[in-house]
């Protein structure tokens, strides 16, 4: 056995009247991956953000080497070799990739200046270790404002591994990476354990815990449940002690709507814009279709084009009428809705109350002309209600909830304005599995409501699941059409690798 | 849409601006230090210029000072609307207590005093922001009050003087035919790229652009801020100083039109509200279009009830152009 490098016991932690921690302990050896697991809101990140010194901890205690350590601040820990890529990245977007990745860690010459040179040169080495798989618009001088969520991501990523800590929390740091790029990152995260580092790995990914930790922590409820040394146990055993008593929903349940009479819903032909290729395709009423594929290939960009957020060329039929949505606002008068991927910044006014968000699409309703609050609050609570919402009360700001419920509340504002057409842009990242099996649920009984849905998202497994038709997009054009006995695992990803290796080069340098 | 090209164009412009910040207020320099001259009624000999130079750079360097500043607190993600109560203070304690140029160690103790007075007050203002967590807006207004009844406490009514033979030094002395005040400015501004090449001016960037990243990257943010508000009012004190110098007598209220032109230079200048971009030499040019500004107005012999109007204008203008030049091309 190799020595035990970090050991939280009983770590405990209150945020006003919430405990988001009560029972944080976990071990961490030398050359072990160590995977903490559990629901949105049990307390991985705070647990997480304990032991780099970002939060203080209100009882327990922190062994480092043997020795009882307590970290003030984020300074302390990082000088004794303790760091964390963080989920919600603590990137400067207005600084450049280099400046970023060694902030606080600069190389200086011998006079006391910041050596851009050898800062370049070494984050060139640093990328290195995700090459080809990102784009040209990732260098070392790129403004890190101007990059996508997943090159944001590898950014953090290099940042922590550039400064060779001894113990490295990963807290969802696969959560926006595409499989390549996880690839590349667990190649990495083996070459730590080489050469000793202890590693804490968080994730909501199941294969991927498989794949790559060899013991996996249990947090509920802010209290750790129990541990399981990966090679022994299954994912069944796991996601068993991470619901608890909780009924788990398996989704089998993939909606059996009976199409064959319907009228269909949207018709798209030959839609061209910058990233769309000519996309043709149509949905029926009341479909519920997923569209797939490798991140990036146009998929959200054709969501934001039906919501009328991107020009387009062609022609898009919606419930018989030929549209040409030039603002949001066109789209939601014909009854459309969009929940968005990023809910903090496109999805939520983060600071603003849970019924201020529900509302936000819907006041004109309530103007008799002075705001209806008392009917408003009824309908936001019946939402609620529906959607299964734990909050305190709707008057309570949006971050005081966790990431499942807040995305909860997207998709609650739009089903006030009870859609006839939902398009939904990868709305389970970061979600966890019993809010997902909550979410899939609600997407099925509205589809057999007669809602139209279509469904982006980059967790295959989760397409499989839910959709009973499957669109594959390559490279901004449709590459499959699943459905019935074609909509298999293999097919969808033949389809979506397919795409990857068609992509010709003029393509990546007119995204760059 | 735009083609590849086109676009591609307009993203390394914008780069190179965002990168060395300074495009626009860099040919408003030009272009209204150009207009001054122009406009002048005299025939432009060497002599002419020099002359001139000297007598705008002495009348706008303290405003420039504070401007520096003003742009260093901004940078940061903070606001310091007290540095002109500042100059204030300064003015006062010189006017008041400096004497004749034969007690040069007790004057020198004064200006000390000054300073020390200068460093304390932005060590306030940052303990008050920083620790207490309180809105540099609200905070830096109530201190302005302060430190601005401090002045009048000591000097109710305008008087005291300074020196002849203090205030000749800094109105007339040239080197090499640049005046004395050019030459401090150009000092800070060599000594502020020394120190932002360096991790001070790197972390300063990172704090503004998003203090929590910083914070749990390991950069001392709290440290940072307060030290932008000891920095402010630190190059405030220089600011009493050289304004005692340039009018020679003190009065309450002689900072009080300085904190408002330390901001608007520093916008101008191409620093933005939300801290964490543009340059201190960009907040310079700012300033000094602000004094351009100034000047022609009065050279053009606008009618003086119209004065204030057509600064603010020229100043709006100048502040939206960027904006404007967006919703052109978007429009587009």
């Amino acid at each position: 056995m190799e020595n035990i490098c970090l050991k939280t016991i009983e770590i405990q932690k209150r945020f006003g009247g919430v405990r988001a921690l009560i029972d944080g302990s976990i071990t961490v050896r030398e050359g072990e991956v160590l995977a903490l697991v559990g629901s949105n809101g049990s307390g991985k990140s705070t647990l997480a953000k304990i032991i780099t010194g970002v939060l203080d901890h209100d009882d327990g205690q922190i062994d480092y080497f043997d020795q009882t350590v307590t970290f003030s601040h984020p300074m302390a820990a990082q000088k004794s070799g303790i760091m964390a890529v963080y989920q919600d990245l603590s990137l400067v977007p207005s600084l450049t990739v280099a400046q970023n990745i060694w902030l606080a860690n600069e190389p200086l010459t011998r006079s006391g200046f910041i050596d851009n040179r050898s800062m370049i040169s070494e984050t060139n080495e640093l990328l290195a270790l995700f090459e080809n798989t990102f784009q040209s618009s990732l260098h070392p001088e790129a403004y890190v404002s101007s990059l996508p969520p997943d090159e944001k991501q590898i950014v953090e990523i290099l940042k922590v591994v550039s400064r060779d800590p001894k113990v490295i929390i990963f807290d969802e740091a696969t959560a926006s990476l595409d499989s390549n790029q996880v690839n590349c990152l667990f190649n990495i995260i083996q070459r730590l354990k080489q050469d000793k580092k202890a590693l804490v790995f968080i994730s909501h990914r199941m294969d991927e815990i498989f794949r790559i930790a060899d013991r996996a922590v249990v947090l509920r409820n802010g209290r750790t449940i129990g541990d399981a040394i990966i090679t022994e146990t299954n994912e069944n055993a796991i996601v068993k002690m991470m619901v608890g008593s909780e009924k788990f929903f398996v989704n089998d349940n993939k909606s059996l709507v009976d199409l064959s009479q319907s009228e269909p819903a949207l018709i798209a032909e030959n839609v061209e814009n910058q990233k769309l290729k000519g996309v043709s395709f149509s949905v029926k009423q009341g479909e519920l279709v997923g569209i797939g594929g490798l991140r990036g290939q146009g998929q959200s960009v054709l969501l934001h084009t039906l919501f009328g957020n991107e020009l387009y060329s062609g022609e898009i039929t919606l419930f018989g009428k030929t549209i040409n949505f030039k603002h949001p606002k066109d789209a939601m008068l014909e009854d459309v809705a969009f929940i968005p991927g990023d809910r903090s910044t496109e999805g939520l006014l983060m600071i603003r109350s849970i019924l201020e968000n529900f509302h936000l699409p819907n006041w004109r309703k309530y103007a008799q002309p002075l705001l209806n609050l008392k009917q408003a609050k009824g309908d936001a609570h019946t939402v609620g209600q529906q959607l299964n919402l734990k909050m305190e009360s709707l008057e309570s700001p949006i971050n005081t909830l966790s990431g499942g419920n807040a995305q909860k509340v997207v998709i609650g504002k739009w089903l006030l304005r009870k859609p006839r057409l939902m398009l939904l842009d990868d709305p389970t990242k970061g979600v966890d599995v019993g809010t997902k099996a909550e979410f899939y649920q609600l997407l099925n009984q509205l589809s057999q409501s007669g809602t139209t849905i279509l469904f982006y998202s980059s967790d295959d497994q989760e397409l499989l699941d839910l959709c009973p038709r499957i669109i594959v997009m390559q490279d901004g054009r449709i590459k499959a059409d699943l459905s019935d006995e074609s909509l298999t695992e293999e097919n969808l990803i033949a389809a979506s690798m397919g795409a990857h290796e068609t992509v010709n080069n003029d393509e990546v340098i007119a995204h760059a | 849409m735009p083609d590849k090209n086109n676009k591609n164009l307009i993203n390394s412009i914008r780069s190179f601006s965002k990168k060395y910040a300074i495009g626009v207020p860099f040919i408003l320099l030009i272009v209204s230090t150009a207009l001054f001259f122009f406009l002048q009624d005299a025939e432009l000999k060497a002599e002419t210029i020099q002359r001139l130079t000297n007598s705008n750079f002495r009348t706008w360097l303290p405003v420039l000072l504070l401007t520096m500043g003003q742009a260093l607190v901004l940078i940061g993600g903070g606001l310091d609307l007290s540095n002109g109560s500042i100059v204030s203070v300064g003015n006062v304690i010189l006017a008041l207590h400096v004497t004749t140029a034969d007690e040069p160690w007790h004057n020198l103790a004064i200006v000390a005093l000054v300073i020390g007075f200068g460093i304390a007050a932005g060590f306030l203002n940052g303990v008050l922001t920083v620790f207490l967590g309180l809105q540099p807006v609200i905070v830096t207004f109530a201190t302005s009050f302060i430190y601005a009844g401090l002045a009048l406490l000591l000097l109710p009514s305008p008087g005291g003087a300074i020196p002849r033979e203090y205030t000749n030094v800094y109105r007339n002395t040239q080197y090499l035919g640049i005046p004395i005040s050019m030459i401090i400015l150009i000092i800070f501004l060599l000594i502020w790229e020394f120190f932002r090449y360096r991790k001070y001016g790197r972390f300063l960037y990172a704090v503004g652009g998003n203090p929590r990243a910083a914070y749990t990257t390991g950069v001392p943010v709290t440290w940072m801020k307060v030290s932008t508000y000891i920095l402010s009012g630190f190059l405030a004190s220089l600011g009493a100083i050289t304004y005692s110098l340039l009018t020679g007598s003190g009065f309450s209220g002689s900072g009080a039109d300085m904190t408002l032109p330390s901001i608007t230079g520093a916008i101008i200048g191409g620093i933005s509200f939300s801290g964490g971009s543009g340059s201190i030499l960009g907040a310079i040019f700012g300033g000094i279009v602000l004094g351009n500004i100034r000047r022609i107005i009065s050279i053009i012999r606008i009618d003086s009830w119209a004065v204030t109007l057509v600064n603010a204008l020229v100043i709006l203008l100048s502040l939206a152009a960027p904006g404007f030049i967006n919703l052109l091309r978007r429009k587009k």
